[in-house]
């Protein structure tokens, strides 16, 4: 995205219209997360509307992804989605949080998001269970493919430092 | 055969611009014409006396005026005809002004070369007129009334005091409609039921107003000015001549508890019941559903009403016009299962809230929570409850929520001036005399407005219930506590109705209600003749407007029926039997039902006809053709433009009456400029467009064909423009594979008020054919 392209254009474009909000709050009432933090969904729309800047806000990662906005939205608005979309291209932007990063990292080292620990080897062990699960964690060539993968779409890229 | 052609100068609108003179000298050469004059002003007393002299002494058999818009002079110059003792569509009109001297002022010259074109097509047209007359038939003068809410009540009323019979059928066991059932009303808060009790009444005992409740309209067929109605009238278990109203005896005694549907879920009643107090007619009714036969109340009616036995009746009976008054049905507060509807007994809806506002009502006027029977504390209202949600597929406002809710508030302010009071919503909609006084009015009474939508309603702790929203003008996630929520259901059309939409074959806007004629200028007309549409059957409104559009029904019918007799308009639809193959392509096109097959032929009800065309065209034998719009009438006028060519690139134009042919007029008006290059042939609706019309137009030498109808959803045959752009479609693809440029063919949907983009698309066209080239120009370059 170029710095003078408009982000509800972009949006626009990927099939996520939503000049037709109205405001009624339907999405902000209706949300989990807002509830006990500061996401104001229909906020965060306004602002794409008036092409404030929009990816730089934090709140964007306070979502959950319930996708209850996105039910009960009364002008049919695809408010999870385009959540989703502005995370993307924050993400394109260089703009993550380190905890994010560092998920990311794990992904690309263990080709898991969460990997097993410790703890949870023991454990699997008291049970009877092979401390490894059959994943990529168990195989090394399958990480690696995992890991080509990964970079074939350049998700260390985009995901690095920047 | 002998013609006389008539040039008029209209001062010099025409004359200014166009050779009169050289055009009567051409005029004069053609063939079959016998005369030819230029005239100052045709449409002046002398110009009209001089055409009926003409035509008496002369012999004239047909009479082409070259002049201003047919849309503007046809109907003076076929009177002129006429009075001479001429058939009067044995005259055609030619437009030299709007469409030809008005827009051509800069090419005097060229105007004038067009100018004789258009009238060598009048002429070649004439020779194929026929004689036509109005056909007359006779109409019954009943008028049939479905639903007997205020609507339907105001249009009886009307139509019987002009002295026109009326038969009103309601499904429901009293008239009176959703008004009936409410407390008071915006924005006078006057008793309902005071203001309409009257009138319900009046229906009753009125002498030419024949009343059937709980009934229902089981057939409608026939058409406008002889409607063949059939009502069954459901069977109440009561005798309606012998019960005397009194229902507390009956009632008393019987053992079983049921919901009135009334009420709408509040309070109880008996299995044998009056609807409501103020019930017309006043005659209880046994629910079989729950009745369990004990024979208490049979014993109990001193008037021995009750009759277990009782059978559905069928009713049949004539009707010259239609007037649907079917009215509303409210949302099922259970579609948005987040709001607790259904689950929390203190959810209610508005009408309930209604219900326990009247004094006659379920609580006797007082305004109590289900769950324990004590007034509330805290009240709030949501707003847009199944209205302006894509999620429940109504997309639009009902309009009267807003006013309700607030009327209701004020009514709980009044009664209950402790309780607090808030109103929830999205925008308050408030847009009528008297309206937003009343907003502030309700304001002043201290209750609070929010704005948001209340997303989710849950139980709090406490056993109340808790609110969750968005505050949107503080922009914050709250949550408050209240002892009652009222849900403001938002105005769906009646499934009861869709019956009756099926039988007269009634169209449906997006949101599902009847649509009108046209939305604007026909509001209660409905797009089938002789069925008009009054109140919330095409659309949530208030009672006011409602009322009005009762009576407006009741006028429209009178002008219809008021002579007893309904005179066609020629221009219909008809059939040649012995062409016809009976293939059924008319019936399926015609989407207002006027043609059906009789012994393997077609058969156009040519009375109720409304002469688009679209058959027409679609039929595959030619068999159906339109008066005064035959093929063989249209083919003459194209041919004759072809014949000479007078200019290149070519263009024969068909624009219909309604939209396209007067936004030419108007571009004329707007003295707006555009090439002489396009012959107009007028239609009636785009869909009168044969695609033979067009090909003979290529074949004949044209180099470029433009079809041009109402915009989409605008047209005056609701269908014609979206059947016609189907057929071209198709039509561009076999100019293609012909070998010619599809480009040669173009189609334009245009309202008439868009001079400025008739003028810039007959610009384009003409550039585009002179950079296409003439025409066969593509099929050389092919051979070589």
């Amino acid at each position: 995205m170029s710095e003078d392209e408009e982000v509800v254009k972009v949006l626009k474009a990927a099939g996520l219209d939503m000049l037709s909000c109205m405001h009624c709050g339907t999405c902000t009432g209706s949300c989990p997360s807002g509830r006990t933090t500061g996401l104001n969904t229909r906020r965060i729309l306004r602002d794409v509307r008036k092409n404030r800047p929009v990816l730089e806000n934090k709140d964007l990662w306070l979502c959950t992804t319930c996708y209850t906005c996105q039910e009960r939205c009364p002008r049919g608005i695809k408010i999870t989605d385009i959540l989703l979309e502005l995370r993307r291209l924050a993400v394109r932007e260089g703009l993550m949080l380190p905890e994010h990063r560092r998920v990311s990292e794990l992904v690309l080292e263990y080709g898991h998001a969460v990997p097993l620990d410790e703890e949870t080897r023991k454990k699997r062990e008291e049970l009877g269970l092979d401390p490894v699960p059959n994943t990529a964690q168990h195989s090394p060539e399958a990480l690696e493919q995992v890991r080509t993968l990964l970079r074939t779409c350049r998700f260390d890229e985009l995901t690095a430092e920047k | 055969m002998r013609i006389g052609v008539y040039v008029c100068h209209c001062g010099l609108n025409i004359a200014g611009v166009i050779d009169v003179a050289a055009l009567q000298e051409m005029a004069c050469k053609l063939d079959d014409v016998v005369l030819a004059r230029e005239v100052q002003f045709l449409c002046s007393d002398s110009g009209q006396e001089g055409i009926i002299k003409d035509i008496r002494e002369q012999k004239l058999e047909r009479v082409v005026i070259a002049a201003c818009s047919p849309r503007l002079h046809e109907k003076t110059f076929r009177g002129v005809v006429e009075k001479a003792g001429l058939n009067p569509y044995l005259m055609e009109m030619v437009n030299i002004r709007e469409q030809c001297s008005w827009v051509h002022a800069d090419d005097p010259q060229m105007a004038t070369q067009k100018a004789f074109d258009l009238i060598r097509m009048g002429v070649a047209k004439a020779k194929f007129l026929r004689e036509l007359s109005a056909s007359h038939s006779e109409a019954s003068k009943n008028v049939l009334i479905v639903g007997g809410g205020v609507a339907g009540i105001e249009a009886a009323l009307n139509l019987a005091e002009t002295g026109f019979p009326v038969t009103m059928v309601e499904r429901e066991s009293t008239i009176g409609g959703k008004m009936a059932l409410m407390n008071e009303v915006f924005p006078t808060n006057d008793c309902s039921i005071c203001v309409l009790a009257p009138k319900m009444t009046e229906v009753q005992n009125h002498p030419n107003i024949k009343l059937y409740t709980y009934s229902e309209v089981t057939d409608i067929s026939g058409s406008v000015g002889k409607f063949h109605v059939k009502v069954t009238k459901k069977p109440r278990f009561v005798l309606e001549d012998r019960c005397k109203g009194c229902v507390d005896l009956c009632s008393e005694v019987c053992p079983v508890e049921i919901e009135n549907p009334m009420n709408y879920g509040v309070g109880k009643s008996r299995a044998i019941y009056m609807p409501i107090p103020q019930s017309v007619p006043q005659v209880v009714l046994i629910d079989p559903e729950k009745c369990v036969g004990c024979g208490l109340c049979q014993q109990a009616c001193p008037a021995e009403a009750v009759d277990y036995e009782q059978k559905a009746e069928e009713i049949e009976f004539e009707a010259g016009a239609v007037i649907v008054s079917t009215g509303y049905q409210l949302f099922d507060a259970r579609r948005k299962p987040e709001l607790g509807f259904g689950k929390y007994p203190d959810v209610i809806t508005n009408m309930q809230l209604e219900r326990m506002l009247n004094s006659a009502g379920p609580t006797g006027g007082r305004v109590l929570k289900p769950s324990d029977g004590e007034p509330p504390k805290s009240v709030a209202f949501i707003q847009c409850v199944g209205s302006r949600d894509k999620t429940v597929g109504n997309e639009y406002c009902s309009r009267v929520c807003c006013m309700a809710a607030l009327k209701n508030s004020q009514m709980i302010k009044e009664r209950y001036p402790d309780t607090d009071v808030t109103i929830h919503y999205i925008d308050i909609r408030a847009a009528g005399e008297m309206y937003e006084e009343y907003y502030t009015r309700t304001q002043g009474m201290g209750v609070d407005f929010i704005r948001g939508k209340v997303a989710e309603i849950q139980k709090a702790e406490d056993g109340r219930l808790s609110i969750r929203y968005e505050n949107t003008l503080e922009c914050r996630t709250e949550e408050d506590v209240h002892d009652m929520v009222v849900l403001s259901t938002g105005y769906e059309p009646t499934k009861a109705a869709e019956g009756i939409g099926r039988m007269l074959n009634l169209a449906r806007r997006p949101d599902r209600f009847f649509a009108p004629a046209h939305p604007k200028m026909r509001p209660v007309d409905a797009p089938v003749s002789g069925v008009f549409l009054a109140g919330c059957a095409s659309g949530p409104k208030e009672i006011q407007v409602s009322i009005a559009q009762g009576g407006a029904c009741a006028s429209k019918v009178m002008q219809l029926l008021g002579k007893g007799e309904l005179e066609a308009d020629p221009m219909g639809a008809h059939v040649d039997p012995e062409k016809c193959i009976g293939c059924r392509t008319c019936v399926e096109v015609c989407k207002f039902g006027k043609i059906s097959i009789e012994d393997k032929k077609a058969v156009v009800d040519e009375v109720s006809c409304y002469g688009c065309g679209d058959c027409s065209a679609a039929c595959p034998a030619g068999a159906i053709q339109m008066r005064n719009f035959e093929n063989e009438q249209l083919l003459a006028q194209v041919r004759e433009a072809t014949a000479h060519k007078s200019q290149s690139p070519f263009v024969v134009a068909f624009l219909c009456n309604w939209c396209s042919y007067a936004c030419a007029d108007l571009t004329g008006m707007s003295r707006l400029r555009y090439p002489t290059n396009i012959r107009v042939i007028r239609t009636m609706c785009s869909a009168r467009v044969n695609p033979e019309f067009v090909l003979e137009a290529l074949k004949g030498g044209a180099d470029g064909v433009l079809v041009a109808g109402c915009r989409m959803d605008e047209c005056h045959y609701i269908y014609g423009n979206y059947d016609e752009k189907k057929r071209l479609d198709v039509l561009k693809d076999v100019i293609g594979e012909i070998g010619l440029d599809p480009k040669r063919l173009r189609t334009l949907w245009i309202s008439a008020a868009e001079g400025e983009r008739f003028s810039n698309t007959i610009n384009e066209f003409v550039k585009e054919l002179e950079e296409i080239g003439p025409i066969g120009t593509e099929l050389q370059e092919g051979v070589q």
